[in-house]
């Protein structure tokens, strides 16, 4: 389960992204966190995987109060959770497989078993043939798909994703939401930062709308 | 978050890395795979520490060939013992066994008044009527004395001929006291410039490779910021690219070292016969084994040093 207590989060003196945030994401949930373009949606996100700590308050995940986190128990955390960046971050020098693999390489995983595991999330993904390909000769979709192999290749508690259908069109959203949905019956928590509003109609879940930092509403859509 | 709350959802297999050497070749052959995915970048690392090391062992071989040369000079560092009287064959034995056990002697040589007068005609040759009515009983026996190495600066040589003195028999002592030390002023002023010289080309060769290796891992800092992203720890995000500082590191020195080498066959060797500084060996000596292993080791030890204070800017985990 995910907990916010309190959270206020601030960049610079007068720059506040975030104020007083409680909420609660309970473990199997899946969320839209919604709103304009600066309204705190990514600093949220952050705060959940420990790049950011919070300003004032306390972040939750499973019991544990991530405020109180040594940096050398950070990475631990971050393995239980599946990140999808606003910009991918793929490795433009490294193969579709590789860029997956670093994942469960980092785990400590054998390099026979990461290359099963691999190839089979690809699969799911549509992207077997796409294997041995540098990322830049991919398209926006496919390169998306791979961001989230990479999130999902290990199983991961929670998925996060900065808003993941930026820059797709409708086809390419439709496949990335259905591998959210799937991840999310297989047990995953799924939060999911966007302000496409047709995602958000579409998909029949509970939406968290932030305005200014602070919570505007919370409407719980189920589907 | 303890290391026990990792999520555990799948059985995962068994880990690759287990034991110490598990994950050297896991990191091994990531750093192998590192500089195959970026050649570019390693080819500019080894060639700016090879070059580096390269003008560091060029002036290293001139130091050492200048040093050694001078060196050569202290051999003229002689002590000459005078006897008021010529000693008996059987004393002379006895004198010499005293006079090497003095610290420092390396060498000592009985000249009688025989052998002083023969050199004394040997050195006026065609000048003898100058020797008229000299005899062997006008000059002194001596005893000429070589020192170690150790024993030929200023104040050994001043001690030395202290002890020299308190043997029976000697009552004077000549060694060339100006001469000596003007050549160990020489000396200390020469090594006072080696070691400024090579403390600015040391200081030079570390900013360098420095910020060679600092762009280079700047480069590459989005692969960095991944890593930590997905829950590597700084030791397995550190670990290739100091094997692979380590490896370029040596690859710079050894390369260097080949191009030293290249340069010494074709301008250095002859090149103190044809400005005539050290007849002895006949042209430059290239280095001694010593000193290419402590390049070879200078040159791992800064790929290491530089790949881990760069790396310390760009890890955030």
């Amino acid at each position: 389960m995910i907990q916010l207590h309190n959270v206020s989060m601030s960049y610079q003196a007068e720059t506040t992204a975030l104020t007083d945030i409680t909420l609660k994401i309970p473990k199997g949930d899946f969320v839209f966190l919604t709103g304009q373009s600066g309204a705190g949606k990514s600093t949220l996100l952050k705060l959940l995987y420990a790049e950011l700590s919070p300003t004032r308050g306390q972040v939750l995940i499973d019991g544990v109060n991530l405020t109180r986190l040594s940096r050398s128990q950070i990475p631990f955390l971050r393995r239980s959770i599946g990140v999808v960046f606003q910009d991918y971050k793929l490795l433009p020098n490294r193969t579709v497989l590789e860029n997956v693999a670093i994942t469960l390489e980092v785990l400590g995983w054998g390099k026979r078993d990461i290359g099963k595991k691999v190839y089979h999330i690809l699969k799911q993904m549509g992207l077997e043939d796409k294997v041995n390909s540098t990322p830049l000769r991919l398209s926006g979709g496919e390169q998306q798909r791979v961001a989230l192999a990479r999130a999902l290749v290990n199983d991961p508690k929670i998925l996060v994703a900065d808003e993941p259908t930026g820059n797709l069109d409708d086809e390419n959203k439709e496949q990335i939401l259905s591998i959210f949905k799937e991840a999310n019956i297989r047990g995953t928590t799924v939060v999911v930062a966007t302000h496409d509003r047709r995602v958000i109609e579409n998909s029949h879940r509970r939406v968290i709308r932030l305005e200014k930092g602070r919570i505007l509403e919370v409407a719980d859509v189920q589907g | 978050m303890s290391k026990g709350n990792k999520s555990n959802k799948t059985v995962r297999p068994k880990l690759a890395q287990e034991g110490l050497f598990g994950r050297l070749s896991y990191f091994s052959s990531r750093a192998l795979a590192n500089l195959r995915q970026n050649v570019f970048v390693s080819v500019v690392t080894v060639g700016t520490i090879s070059l580096a090391l390269l003008i560091a062992s060029l002036f290293l071989l001139v130091y050492v060939n200048l040093e050694g040369m001078a060196e050569g000079w202290s051999d003229k560092v002689q002590v000459t013992a005078y006897f008021d009287r010529e000693p008996a064959p059987l004393a002379v034995a006895a004198l010499k066994g005293r006079v090497q056990a003095i610290p420092g002697t390396a060498k000592v040589v009985f000249v009688g008044q025989v052998e002083a007068e023969k050199r004394l005609r040997g050195r006026l040759k065609g000048q003898e009527s100058l020797l008229e009515g000299i005899t062997p009983e006008v000059l002194p026996a001596s005893l000429e004395i070589s020192l170690d190495r150790k024993h030929r600066e200023n104040e050994a040589v001043a001690a030395y001929v202290r002890s020299l003195k308190q043997i029976q028999g000697i009552t004077e002592v000549q060694y060339g006291e100006e001469w000596v030390k003007r050549f160990n002023s020489f000396m200390n002023l020469f090594r006072l410039m080696g070691a400024l010289l090579g403390g600015f080309m040391t200081i030079a060769v570390l900013f360098i490779v420095s910020n060679t290796i600092k762009l280079t891992i700047y480069a590459r800092k989005e692969e960095l910021e991944l890593l930590g992203l997905v829950g590597a720890t700084r030791f397995f995000i550190k670990a290739p690219f100091l094997i692979e500082g380590v490896l370029q590191g040596a690859a710079g020195a050894v390369l260097s070292l080949v191009a030293l080498l290249g340069c010494y066959f074709a301008f250095l060797k002859n090149a103190g016969n044809f400005l005539g500084i050290n007849p002895v060996s006949a042209g430059l000596s290239f280095l001694p084994a010593s000193h290419l292993a402590a390049i070879v080791c200078g040159g791992v030890l800064l790929g290491f040093i530089g790949s881990l204070t760069s790396l310390k800017r760009f890890i955030h985990v």
